[in-house]
């Protein structure tokens, strides 16, 4: 059973420590307290060099140093305290770097409101269970032999063919039936490459269809899109050492992924609204009657500032889009003020939850339009890295950890 | 949980001589309908109101000013505050604390006892700016 | 009389009160029937998405949900209280009383109802608990 360590402030008054629990033991995990005696507390306040006023804080803090000193035995660390509550985040943050720079075991962080519920939370703890029963593979940065990975995202499924650390064959098309999009997928991919599907040794899935199509393709590799994601970007980026901040911003949905080696140790994830994502640029592109792909180009010619345009809902997205056509603002404003509206909701409500680390990398389908990759340099005061293909993040990350578990 | 049911602890000032033994000892020969367990501080006492706030009362005699008491939530041998299931809730930290300092609320229990007058406390306030400012003339060469 | 006491789960506070022939309002009483529900919605102390609803009477939306949930549980005993004692710099206070935001709304909170409050510090030495006790005991006698 892993012990995963829950260092947190309010779960029990915001009605989720349940929540907590019941993500843990769905994925085989148990949640526990480090034991902490009084004398010890002050002190451990005092070494760690940040007071909070709040108590709980003060416990937390002190919690997180039995563990760095080894004095309590745990696989993983769950941070976790109120939204919203300032005192509370910086003690977060800074306890995720204290316990990261302290110990090897692996960190998720959360700030939770009542309404977070146990299938929120399940992802960050089966990415916990998966850096504490996978270390030894999720440290490996090279692919070896020939694999394929599989990526059965909720808008595209992606296939790649790597031999020996190199992409040799992709191809990606938008998911249907999630079986027969990822067989379409593979035999195209398996056709640039120049190999036969016998040939290959493993082939790992991840993504919305990973369990189907894990079984479909007898994969040797079934594993949760966020550490398989962050390998693969940090792969496409040449950025496997040091910290790093994973945005990804996909067609139906996008996460700001935070990682160290390229582990993630926190991520946030939004798509309640499709106004933060790819979905609102396909929108943007049909009222313009312009190809996806030329909306980047347009964009990057245009000036934002000219429209008054937000995505917060994508409906009065588009309401604010016909209006400042009809207002006489050229396309290319119009297209730049969309990208910069989608920057805006993830920068307002994704990296607010998180802290931004450098280099900044950006992933996913979207990062191929040059005017979004434009607005998030305005957005964030820094142009993000932009490997080459972005959108592939998932399949080369599962390409490149299958090939870790050949005998 | 029937509500007439009540959960206390009882915590032995660690200035007596009595051990958490000899108080379950204690309350088991007193014959009421309570269940008692020992711990680290002290005993906890379950069973109906009335039965606990007599044992309780039986209790304090041995040792009025350092024998401490007060509600639990949780029920006896309740698994979601066991420290052996998955270590120790919040709240044995601030148990611990305020056990230790009974010695000193005995120490006032005491003074209440013998009608002595508590002692004048000085307040501890912060030096005016203009001492301040005179002290550091003074000290500059 | 009921007498709310801060920190609501002290020990000593508890003890002195009842000691003295009060009713202590404490975190642990306002729990009890929670945690021994037959239905417990929200383990482990049972304070469910309705009672951090209910927390909005005591504190606006944008505050943090933990603090919504805890003046669910302080509230009720706030607006009971016939009198209050508040240890100040109380250098424990871990759990229910974890938060200090918290814990200095439900002060304001009392202050605002108008009845007697006493105000202490947490004793650090033999004369401080001394002071402490028979203040204690003459604010309480006073009630009477």
């Amino acid at each position: 059973m892993i012990k995963i360590a829950q260092l947190s402030c309010g779960t029990e008054y915001s009605a989720v420590q349940g929540e907590i629990e019941n993500a843990a033991e769905t994925v085989g995990a148990k949640m526990v307290y480090p034991d902490v005696n009084m004398d010890k507390i002050d002190k451990a306040v005092q070494d760690f060099g940040f007071n909070p006023h709040s108590p709980q804080l003060k416990l937390m803090i002190a919690r997180a140093i039995e563990l760095a000193d080894k004095n309590y035995d745990a696989d993983a660390i769950f941070i976790a305290t109120c939204f919203r509550c300032a005192e509370a985040a910086l003690v977060r943050t800074e306890l995720r770097k204290y316990v990261q720079e302290h110990t090897r075991l692996p960190v998720v962080t959360y700030s939770f409101t009542e309404r977070t519920k146990a299938a929120q939370l399940l992802t960050r703890m089966e990415a916990l269970v998966t850096i504490v029963e996978r270390k030894e593979l999720l440290a490996r940065e090279r692919q070896v032999g020939l694999t394929a990975g599989l990526d059965s995202g909720s808008s595209t499924t992606k296939a790649v063919i790597m031999h020996d650390n190199e992409i040799i064959g992709k191809y990606w098309l938008p998911t249907t039936d999630v079986f027969s999009a990822a067989e379409t997928a593979l035999v195209n991919a398996l056709a640039e490459a120049g190999v036969k599907r016998e040939q290959l040794e493993a082939i790992g899935t991840t993504g919305y269809g990973r369990y189907t199509l894990g079984k479909m393709f007898k994969a040797k590799l079934v594993q949760e899109e966020l550490t398989v994601n962050s390998k693969g970007a940090v792969w496409l980026a040449g950025k496997q050492k040091g910290e790093a901040t994973i945005i990804d911003i996909g067609g139906m949905d996008n996460k700001a992924i935070t990682v160290r080696d390229g582990i993630p140790d926190n991520f946030t994830m939004g798509g309640i609204c499709a106004g933060a994502s790819g979905r609102f640029l396909e929108l943007t592109a049909k009222r313009l009657k312009v190809e996806i792909t030329e909306l980047g180009d347009l964009a990057d010619k245009g000036d934002h500032t000219k429209v008054k345009m937000n995505s917060y809902c994508s409906i009065f997205g588009i309401q604010d889009l016909v209006t400042s056509l009809a207002a006489g603002n050229t396309l290319e404003d119009v297209a730049a003020a969309a990208c910069h509206s989608v920057a805006e909701q993830i920068y307002e409500q994704q990296l607010q939850e998180i802290e931004v680390r450098h280099p900044i990398i950006q992933v996913g389908g979207t990062a191929l339009i040059s005017g979004m990759v434009t607005a998030m340099e305005h957005t964030l005061g820094e142009r993000p890295i932009v490997p080459p293909n972005p959108q592939y993040i998932g399949a080369v990350g599962a390409a490149l950890l299958s090939s870790g578990l050949l005998g | 949980m029937n509500n007439d049911v009540e959960t206390r602890l009882i915590l032995i000032a660690p200035s007596s001589d009595l051990t958490p033994d000899r108080v379950a000892r204690f309350v088991h020969n007193l014959g009421f309908l309570v269940s008692v367990k020992e711990t680290c501080y002290g005993v906890v006492i379950e069973g109906p109101k009335e039965e606990v706030w007599h044992t309780l009362t039986e209790v304090r005699k041995l040792d009025p000013n350092r024998i401490f008491s007060k509600i639990r939530a949780f029920p006896m041998g309740d698994i979601r505050r066991c420290r052996a299931h998955h270590g120790s809730r919040p709240g044995f930290a601030q148990l611990e604390k305020e056990w230790k300092d009974l010695c000193l609320v005995e120490k006032g229990l005491v003074c209440l006892e013998k009608g002595e007058k508590p002692p004048e406390l000085k307040k501890r306030t912060k030096m005016p700016v203009s001492d301040l400012k005179k002290f550091i003339e003074e000290e500059s060469p | 009389m009921k007498i709310f006491i801060m920190p609501p789960n002290s020990l000593i506070l508890y003890d002195l009160v009842e000691r003295f022939g009060h009713q202590p309002l404490s975190l642990m009483g306002a729990l009890k029937d929670r945690v021994n529900s037959k239905e417990i919605e929200a383990p482990p102390l049972n304070v469910t998405l309705d009672d951090v609803k209910l927390g909005l009477k005591y504190a606006g939306i944008e505050i943090p949900s933990g603090i919504r949930g805890r003046m669910a549980i302080y509230g009720p005993l706030i607006d009971q209280a016939e009198a209050a004692i508040f240890m100040e710099d109380a250098p424990y206070s871990f759990g229910c009383v974890g938060c200090q935001r918290t814990n200095e709304l439900a002060k304001l909170l009392v202050r605002k109802r108008k009845v007697p409050i006493l105000s202490l510090e947490y004793p650090e030495n033999e004369d401080e608990a001394k002071v402490m006790v028979v203040e204690i005991k003459e604010f309480l006698e006073e009630l009477k």
